[in-house]
């Protein structure tokens, strides 16, 4: 559905993307990671149609967003990281003013309904200005939703917010992911894609560093970070540093290891080392965050 | 066209949510009222010497000793009221990054930039409406030309419509404010001031040639006949060419943000 191609974008002498290309199919949700700087509002602003690529394009079914930039726009809802508000406008009149510009027929309707669904009833008569972060971003929300967009874009949707409102968020966004939209979201966060996306694409310094099924990722790249505790430590780090498949072992504080693996699951062996030394705590585990460190730092290295 | 008045009305309604709507309305009001009653003063103590002089006029005409004198000088709270105005329309939405929902909306470059000039433009036409307590005193009190008052009005008009396209493309090329206030205000001050020069230029050789360029050039000349009631079509013309440059090159810098 929404096609990347080859997408280079340049400000002056730094490149901030560089020939991206990336594939989303209709009603999938994908998570876009990378650090800070990696180039995901650039991508996610060139899709948008806010910002010119440098080369490469962008297609939504085939359409192309700087050459039908109308039909595509409508298509699309984006949340940029901080949300377009317009703080001196009561959170109803700018949610007509939004569904105005995107081209709804019936404004009022739209509207209430968006008001309604992203749960702004209760604050719909008053400033934005004066609203807290987390109904702001709602507004964010209702802005980016208003026109039922069937592509979504949302650019880092939790930053800024304190748990619950992050929480609050997080349940709508699961929400309307599910309605059969297309959702591209990014986020540092990595717990957030782990709930809401089926496949993450990595992006560091403007250039793909992995992409694929979250399952599929972790299980090609999937090196694990093991931490275990032991009674008598002396003597397991020599073993547990030369055995195959261990990348790193790191000592901590009384008798606390934690080490890092190739892709392989080398639990059973590790544990069955650690056993006459004493085991007292054991955890294996596989997390996005681990397999993000590890390919940003590849692609550095 | 509905975009670009909604664009329009939001910009309108933007003046009166804050205080420099409420501020700009009064202190308008205000200075013309000053200016009204200057010339008003300055008319009234001529009529009267004037009835002594047995070779004077018969009675001072009120169109050419009040109207056009009170019109011409208001012009210059125009010149500074524009650019405070017209500041914030690009580079406050710019700041605040809410001219993303803008740039993302299905709607041209060319709907935002008209709707955000008619928005603002649409402002002082209401700060006129606050003015016209003078004209009907006159109707009241006197027997002016109501073709040369509405002809008054249309320099006005044109001259605010000319002030506001240069503070939209100022406010276009800077995040900061003041900044835009500032560009905005020179280059209509150097605009102004092309009258002042042309003045004081001989009418002869190079001066002479000079000086037609500057007449030319110069916005306020443009107004002066049509404050006597003279609309020429050459002065709608280059007012007219005048706001469509400024509009175009705030278009084009408009386009430049996807760009950069």
């Amino acid at each position: 559905m929404i096609k990347v191609e080859k997408l280079s974008k340049r400000y002056g002498a730094t490149t901030a993307v560089q020939e991206l290309s990336f594939e989303v199919p209709k009603g999938e949700v994908v998570g876009f990671l990378g650090p800070n700087g990696a180039g995901k509002t650039t991508t996610m602003r060139i899709i948008t149609g806010s910002l010119g690529a440098t080369e490469g394009r962008v297609t939504l079914d085939g359409q192309d967003v700087f050459e039908n930039p109308r039909q595509v726009k409508k298509r699309i809802g984006y949340l940029p990281e901080v949300p377009p508000l317009y703080t001196d406008m009561k959170v109803r009149d700018y949610v007509r003013f939004a569904a105005r510009l995107k081209g709804v027929d019936d404004i009022k309707g739209a509207a209430e309904a968006t008001i309604d669904r992203v749960g702004l009833a209760p604050v719909a008569h008053r400033i934005i200005d004066h609203l807290s972060k987390g109904f702001r971003q709602r507004c964010g929300v209702a802005q980016a939703l208003v026109h039922n967009p069937d592509v979504l874009i949302l650019d880092e949707p939790y930053s800024g917010l304190d748990p619950a409102q992050r929480m609050e968020i997080r349940d709508l966004l699961k929400e309307l992911a599910q309605e059969d939209r297309t959702v591209i979201l990014s986020t540092h966060v990595l717990a957030d894609i782990e709930a809401m996306c089926e496949r993450v694409v990595i992006i560091n310094k403007g250039k793909m560093v992995g992409q694929g099924p979250i399952s599929e990722l972790t299980k090609v790249l999937g090196g694990r970070t093991i931490t275990l505790s032991v009674a008598r430590p002396e003597g397991l780090l020599d073993i547990l540093s030369v055995m195959p498949g261990v990348l790193s072992v790191t000592p901590g504080d009384a008798g606390a290891i934690s080490l890092f693996t190739e892709p392989g699951d080398i639990r059973e062996q590790v544990a069955a080392a650690a056993v006459p030394y004493g085991l007292l705590e054991f955890s294996g585990r596989q997390s996005l965050e681990d397999i993000f460190l590890h390919l940003t730092q590849q692609a550095e290295a | 066209m509905g975009n670009i008045l909604a664009i329009a009305k939001r910009e309108l309604r933007n003046y009166f949510a804050t205080p420099v709507g409420w501020l700009s309305l009064c202190g308008y009001i205000l200075l013309t009222g000053f200016f009204f009653s200057i010339f008003l003063g300055f008319y009234s103590e001529q009529a009267a010497t004037m009835g002594y002089d047995p070779y004077g006029p018969a009675e001072m005409n009120v169109d050419e000793y009040l109207v056009s004198p009170f019109f011409g000088n208001a012009n210059i709270i125009l010149l500074f009221l524009c650019p405070a105005l017209t500041m914030r329309l690009f580079s406050e939405d710019r700041k605040a990054k809410s001219l993303e929902l803008l740039l993302t909306s299905p709607i041209s470059t060319t709907e935002i930039v008209l709707g955000k000039y008619l928005g603002a433009l649409g402002f002082v036409l209401l700060l006129f409406l606050g003015t016209l307590h003078y004209p009907a005193l006159l109707f009241w009190m006197g027997d002016p030309d109501p073709g040369i008052m509405a002809s008054c009005y249309l320099s006005w008009t044109m001259m605010t419509a000319c002030f506001m396209a240069v503070g939209l493309m100022a406010s276009s090329f800077t995040e900061n404010q003041m900044v835009a206030m500032i560009l905005a205000f020179g280059i209509l001050l150097m605009f102004w001031l092309l009258g002042w020069a042309e003045g004081s230029l001989g009418s002869t050789g190079f001066q002479g040639n000079l000086k037609d360029v500057l007449s030319f050039a110069s916005l306020v000349n443009r107004t002066e006949d049509m404050q006597k009631g003279l609309i020429h079509t050459k002065d709608l013309v280059y007012f007219g060419s005048f706001v469509a440059f400024f509009l175009f090159v705030t278009h084009q810098r408009v386009e430049a943000y996807r760009w950069r």
